[in-house]
C-alpha cells in the first residue's frame, strides 16, 4: 500500500511540475503575443509613451554600447591575432579571413552580444520584477489600474530587442575592420580581394540565418526574463519559490533557448 | 492571470507610482533617435556592402563550363586569370548528356580577358576547394562571346595519388622480386662470392679460368713444358748465331769477299775518274773549234760587204763603157 500510495504521490507531483511547466511556457507565449501586439500598433510610439520608451532605448543601450564594443574588439583583436598566426604556421594564411569571420561574426559575437544584454540588462530587470511581484507592489499597482505592460514591460522589452541588434551589429562591423586591418595593414589596396571573400562567405542563406539568430537571441533574451514576472502566481507556488531560485530558472530558460537558436542556426549553416 | 492594460494611465514618472523613479536622462529622445539612425545607417550600410560583395551592381556576362565531374566547385567560388579572381561561380547544374555545367557570371569589366582561344581548368587541391583558372595566351584573339560553353580541363591532385600508390606498389614489388631469395640479382651475387672464393683459394685465378683445379695443373704443365722448348729454341737459335757469325764475318766469309770487291770497286772507279777527265779535255777543245767557227762566221759580214760593193763598182764600169762605146744606142724615142 505503501509503495502504490508513494508512486501515486509522485505521478501527482509529476503531474504537477508537467503542468506548471507547460504553463510557464504558456505565459511567455502569451507575454509575447501581448508585447508584439503592442510592438505592432502605432499608439505604442504616440507622444505620451514616447518618452518612457527612449528613456529605456538609451539607458538601456548606451553604457553598455561603450563597454561591450571595446571588450569585444580586444578580444576580436587577440581571437583574429590567434588564428592569423596559426594560419600562417600551417601555409594556409588565405584561409585565415574566412575563419575568422565564420568565428567572429556568424558566430560569437551574436551569442556574446545576446548574453551580455541578458546578464546586464533584462535578467536583472526579471528578478527585480520578480521581487517586485512576490512583496505584492506589482499587485497594488495593477489594483490601482495601472497599465504595467505598457508603462513598464513593453518598454523594457523593446529596449532589451534593440541592445542586442544595436550591440550585435557593432561589434560585427568592429570585428570585420579590425580582421582587415590586423591581416592586411593600414592599406586599401587589399580591399577587393577582402570584399571578394566576405562576399563569398555571406551568401544569402548564412546571411539570413545570422539575421535571424540575431532577431530570435533579441527576442528570447528580452521576452523570458520578464515573462513569468508578469503574471501572478498562486500562494502556494510563491512560497515554494525563493526569488534567486525565480531568477535561476529564467537564466536557465533563457540560456536553452539561446542554446537551441545556436544549434539551429549551426545546422543551417554547416549542413 | 493576464492583466488587462488600461493605456490611460500609463506614465512610469507618476507621483502615485511604487516603483523606484529612474533617474533623468537629458535630451533622451534625441539620443534614442541618433540610435535609432545609427543602427539603420549600419544595416543599411551592411546589406549594401554584402550586396557589391556578392556582386549585385555588376554587368556580367554568362560562362559555362562543361565537365564530367564537377566535384569541389561550390557555388560562389572564383574563376581567376593570372591569381586575380574574375567571374563566380552562378550555379551547378547537370545537363541532358549527364555532364556538369558550372554557370559563372564573369562582370562585364573583366570580360576582356577571355578570348576565344582561352582554356579552362579545374584544379583539386589536397587542402582547400577546387581552383577554376582561365588561360588566355593570346590575348588578341576575339573575345569571348556570352553565354559561351567551353569545356573544363580537370587537373586533379587527388585523383593522381591512387595512381601513384599503384605506380610505388608495382616498384615495390619489382624490388622485392629483385631482392628475393631465388632472384637473378641474389644468384648473381652468390656466383660473385663463388667466384671471389676461387680467388683468394689455392687455384687463385688460374682456377677460376679452367673451372677446377685439375685442369689448372694440367695447363700449368703444359706452360712449363712450353718453357723447357722455348729454352730448347733458344739455345739453338744462339748456335745458329755463331754459325752465321762464322760465315759472314769469319777468314773465308763474306764479309771478306765483299771487302776485297769493294777494293777493286775503287780501282775501277778511278779509272773513270781518268776517263772522264779526258773526256773533258776534249770537249775544251771542241770548245774552241767553236768559238773559231764563230769568229769565222763574223768576217763572213765584211766580206759579203766588199764583194757587193766591188760588184757595183764593175757595173758602174760597165755603164760607163756603154756610154762610152760607139754602139752605144740611142735612147731617145721619137715620136711619129
Amino acid at each position: 500500500m505503501s509503495r502504490s500510495a508513494s508512486i501515486i504521490i509522485s505521478l501527482r507531483r509529476l503531474n504537477r511540475t508537467t503542468i506548471a511547466w507547460l504553463a510557464s511556457w504558456w505565459r511567455l507565449a502569451h507575454f509575447s503575443i501581448l508585447i508584439f501586439s503592442l510592438g505592432l500598433s502605432p499608439s505604442s510610439y504616440n507622444r505620451k509613451h514616447r518618452p518612457v520608451l527612449a528613456y529605456r532605448l538609451v539607458t538601456n543601450t548606451a553604457p553598455n554600447l561603450v563597454w561591450f564594443s571595446v571588450a569585444c574588439a580586444l578580444v576580436s583583436l587577440v581571437l583574429i591575432r590567434i588564428v592569423v598566426v596559426s594560419a600562417q604556421s600551417y601555409g594556409l594564411s588565405r584561409y585565415a579571413l574566412e575563419m575568422v569571420v565564420r568565428v567572429l561574426v556568424l558566430e560569437l559575437i551574436p551569442l556574446t552580444a545576446a548574453l551580455f544584454v541578458a546578464l546586464r540588462i533584462t535578467l536583472p530587470d526579471g528578478i527585480a520584477f520578480a521581487q517586485m511581484r512576490a512583496s505584492g507592489v506589482l499587485d497594488t499597482m495593477q489594483r490601482q489600474g495601472k497599465d504595467l505592460l505598457r508603462s513598464e514591460y513593453f518598454p523594457r522589452v523593446m529596449s532589451g530587442i534593440f541592445a542586442v541588434w544595436m550591440l550585435a551589429i557593432v561589434s560585427c562591423v568592429t570585428s570585420l575592420i579590425l580582421a582587415y586591418l590586423t591581416i592586411y595593414g593600414f592599406t586599401p589596396w587589399a580591399l577587393q580581394g577582402y570584399t571578394r571573400v566576405v562576399g563569398q562567405i555571406f551568401n544569402p542563406a548564412v546571411a539570413l540565418i545570422l539575421m535571424l539568430k540575431v532577431i530570435f537571441f533579441s527576442f528570447a533574451v528580452a521576452l523570458i526574463p520578464l515573462a513569468s514576472s508578469y503574471y501572478q502566481e498562486d500562494a502556494q507556488s510563491r512560497r515554494s519559490r525563493m526569488w534567486a531560485a525565480h531568477g535561476l530558472s529564467e537564466m536557465l530558460r533563457l540560456f536553452t533557448v539561446i542554446l537551441l537558436i545556436e544549434v539551429a542556426s549551426l545546422m543551417g549553416n554547416y549542413y | 492571470m493576464s492583466q488587462t492594460p488600461i493605456p490611460d494611465q500609463t506614465d512610469v514618472t507618476a507621483p502615485d507610482t511604487t516603483l523606484p523613479a529612474p533617474p533623468p536622462v537629458r535630451h533622451a529622445e534625441l539620443k534614442a533617435a541618433i540610435l535609432l539612425v545609427s543602427m539603420f545607417v549600419l544595416i543599411v550600410g551592411s546589406v549594401l556592402y554584402l550586396m557589391y560583395a556578392r556582386g549585385a551592381f555588376e554587368a556580367t556576362q554568362v560562362l559555362v563550363l562543361t565537365t564530367d565531374d564537377s566535384d569541389g566547385v561550390g557555388v560562389g567560388a572564383d574563376l581567376t586569370f593570372s591569381g586575380f579572381p574574375i567571374g563566380r561561380v552562378q550555379r551547378i547544374e547537370l545537363s541532358p548528356d549527364g555532364k556538369a555545367r558550372v554557370i559563372i557570371d564573369v562582370p562585364r569589366t573583366d570580360a576582356h580577358w577571355l578570348r576565344t582561344s582561352s582554356i579552362f581548368t579545374l584544379e583539386r587541391g589536397i587542402v582547400g576547394g577546387a581552383k577554376l583558372r582561365a588561360y588566355s595566351g593570346i590575348l588578341t584573339d576575339p573575345p569571348l562571346p556570352d553565354n559561351a560553353t567551353r569545356d573544363l580541363l580537370v587537373g586533379d591532385m587527388a585523383a593522381e595519388i591512387p595512381r601513384m600508390l599503384a605506380a610505388a606498389k608495382d616498384l615495390l614489388n619489382n624490388l622485392g622480386t629483385l631482392t628475393g631469395a631465388d632472384s637473378p640479382l641474389d644468384s648473381t651475387l652468390r656466383n660473385v662470392q663463388a667466384v671471389t672464393g676461387k680467388l683468394s683459394g689455392p687455384a687463385g685465378a688460374m682456377g677460376l679460368i679452367t673451372g677446377n683445379d685439375k685442369q689448372s695443373q694440367l695447363l700449368i704443365d703444359r706452360a712449363n713444358a712450353l718453357l723447357l722448348t722455348a729454352d730448347q729454341l733458344a739455345r739453338r737459335t744462339d748456335g745458329l748465331v755463331a754459325n752465321a757469325d762464322t760465315r759472314v764475318f769469319g777468314d773465308k766469309g763474306v764479309m771478306t769477299d765483299a771487302q776485297a770487291t769493294i777494293v777493286q770497286l775503287n780501282a775501277l772507279l778511278a779509272d773513270t775518274r781518268n776517263s772522264l777527265k779526258k773526256v773533258d779535255a776534249v770537249l775544251v777543245e771542241a770548245q774552241a773549234v767553236g768559238a773559231n767557227a764563230k769568229a769565222a762566221t763574223a768576217d763572213l759580214g765584211p766580206l759579203r760587204a766588199d764583194v757587193e760593193s766591188n760588184l757595183r763598182k764593175v757595173e758602174q764600169l760597165v755603164n760607163e763603157i756603154n756610154r762610152k762605146w760607139p754602139f752605144k744606142r740611142n735612147p731617145e724615142i721619137t715620136l711619129p
